[in-house]
């Protein structure tokens, strides 16, 4: 009986776990180039036999509940959302940029450009670009041209190239924290991205989180909790029941 | 007089295990593909009672109840549209095929993803199984061809948890791949609730009957042989 229990909380915690998920989504509505989460579930093992060893029957199993999996993110571009920042870029098709923090890797979508103390191109968190681009110094936003194949010009004057990467398996991908992934074994080694991924100058990826589809999961996770937990309910009162025999 | 209790107490075990079954459903309301389970109860042999005078039959008695058989109810539930590019459905009878460690294994459950090497595979990793039990590559775009996902025919098909079935493969199914949805839970809420409650009361009744017949053997052995009773 205590089974019946256990295997409500399991289905239980497979719910929190997808309300944890949509509400970051939800938390990351308008976060650029952000992408929704994917979540999975499944059925857990099952084990036969009921009743008495003895006369145990195995044509009945009982299952452990659910449990679920972030199996990687949603790929979908987000919209295109026009700033007029002539730092902005934002990537249409499959690819990141490659920024550099710590002598650390990360792939990033998130084009919202500064240009650092410095002179060189960063991240608003103040990631580098890599490789490094550099404008001469005193060098104003409006002064620099970004090309659609990447390359930075200021005045005329060539200043280096945003380059496009890629990786295999973008599910794969290490991280999210602050819009930054790392490559992983899983996600395998980082590329140059396909031609037909193209840069796009003064707009920003929004984020791709689709806010009806989110509330929808929400309700749907909600309610799955609360019959899960009508179950645990009811093993209680059967529980209570059965202690009834001997008042 | 004491068979009653046994009787009655069978009847509370076979409800207890008919909500744990009912508490699976409920966990899995909403797993993509998952197939939900119909337990159902027989009772034991009957007794046929005769008195002991004339041995003239007096008629049967039950021996009680239990569980001896679960169904799963395989039918195909509701298609919904997730916009995924990875999440695959099957329109109709089928079963998608995954190669796991054990061996092949099939599932209705279409929350697929892809790996370094660019197949497609399952929310464990294991590899989904194309044309000629080959792995099925996902486009650079991130996308998959639904015509590429091999549907199996499969007979008897047993869970094993995890979303797997297993099962013999043979013939060819008549379902269709859509991309982009997920199949829904077969488990209605609403039926699993009220198997639940009424479960719940059947026990109930059968613990009702457990206290009469013990207040009845208390007067038994309490009143009968009193000389002032």
């Amino acid at each position: 009986m205590l089974e019946g229990m256990y295997t409500a909380a399991a289905g239980m915690a497979a719910q929190q776990s997808r309300l944890d998920a949509v509400a970051n989504d939800l938390a990351n509505a308008s976060t650029t180039g952000y992408k929704s989460v994917r979540m999975a579930y499944r059925d857990l093992a099952y084990t036969a036999g009921y009743g008495p060893p003895a006369h145990a029957t195995t044509n009945v199993r009982f299952g452990a509940g659910a449990a679920a999996t972030m199996i990687g993110r949603d790929g979908r571009q987000g919209a295109i959302q026009e700033t007029g920042n002539p730092l902005d870029v934002a990537i249409e098709g499959p690819g990141y940029l490659q920024v550099r923090e710590n002598g650390q890797r990360f792939l990033t979508r998130d084009g919202n450009l500064q240009i650092d103390a410095q002179g060189r191109l960063a991240t608003q968190d103040g990631a580098l670009l890599d490789p490094p681009v550099t404008v001469p110094r005193g060098t104003q936003p409006d002064q620099v041209s970004i090309g659609t194949d990447g390359t930075v010009t200021v005045a005329g004057k060539a200043a280096g190239k945003i380059s496009l990467v890629t990786v295999p398996n973008p599910a794969g991908l290490d991280g999210g924290t602050d819009n930054r992934f790392q490559a992983t074994a899983a996600s395998g080694a980082v590329s140059a991205a396909p031609n037909t991924t193209a840069l796009h100058i003064g707009v920003l990826e929004a984020s791709n989180v689709d806010m009806g589809d989110a509330m929808a999961d929400m309700i749907d996770a909600q309610r799955s909790f609360q019959l899960a937990s009508k179950a645990i309910q009811v093993a209680d009162q059967a529980l209570e029941i059965a202690n009834g025999i001997k008042r | 007089m004491e068979r009653g209790l046994y009787i009655a107490a069978s009847g509370m075990l076979a409800e207890m295990a008919r909500q744990d079954q009912l508490a699976n459903d409920l966990a899995n309301a909403s797993t993509p593909g998952y197939k939900a389970d119909r337990v159902s109860q027989r009772s034991f042999g009957d007794l046929l009672l005769g008195d002991t005078a004339g041995g003239n039959t007096v008629g049967p008695l039950g021996q009680g109840a239990a569980i001896d058989k679960e169904e799963t109810d395989l039918r195909p539930q509701a298609v919904r549209d997730t916009g995924q590019p990875l999440d695959l459905a099957i329109q109709g009878e089928g079963w998608f095929g995954v190669r796991t460690a054990q061996g092949v294994r099939y599932t209705r459950n279409g929350a697929f993803t892809a790996d370094a090497r660019g197949n497609l595979v399952d929310q464990l990793g294991n590899q989904v199984l194309g044309a000629g039990n080959q792995p099925v590559q996902v486009t650079k775009d991130g996308t998959v061809d639904p015509s590429k996902v091999a549907v199996f025919n499969v007979r008897k098909p047993v869970k094993q948890g995890d979303s797997y079935f297993t099962g013999q493969a043979g013939g060819t199914a008549t379902g269709q791949v859509k991309a982009g949805s997920l199949e829904g839970s077969g488990v209605d809420p609403a039926r699993a609730m009220v198997d639940l409650m009424a479960s719940m009361r059947a026990m109930e009744a059968a613990q009702r009957a457990i206290t009469t017949i013990d207040s009845t053997l208390q007067q038994t052995a309490t009143q009968v042989g009193g000389l002032n009773g």
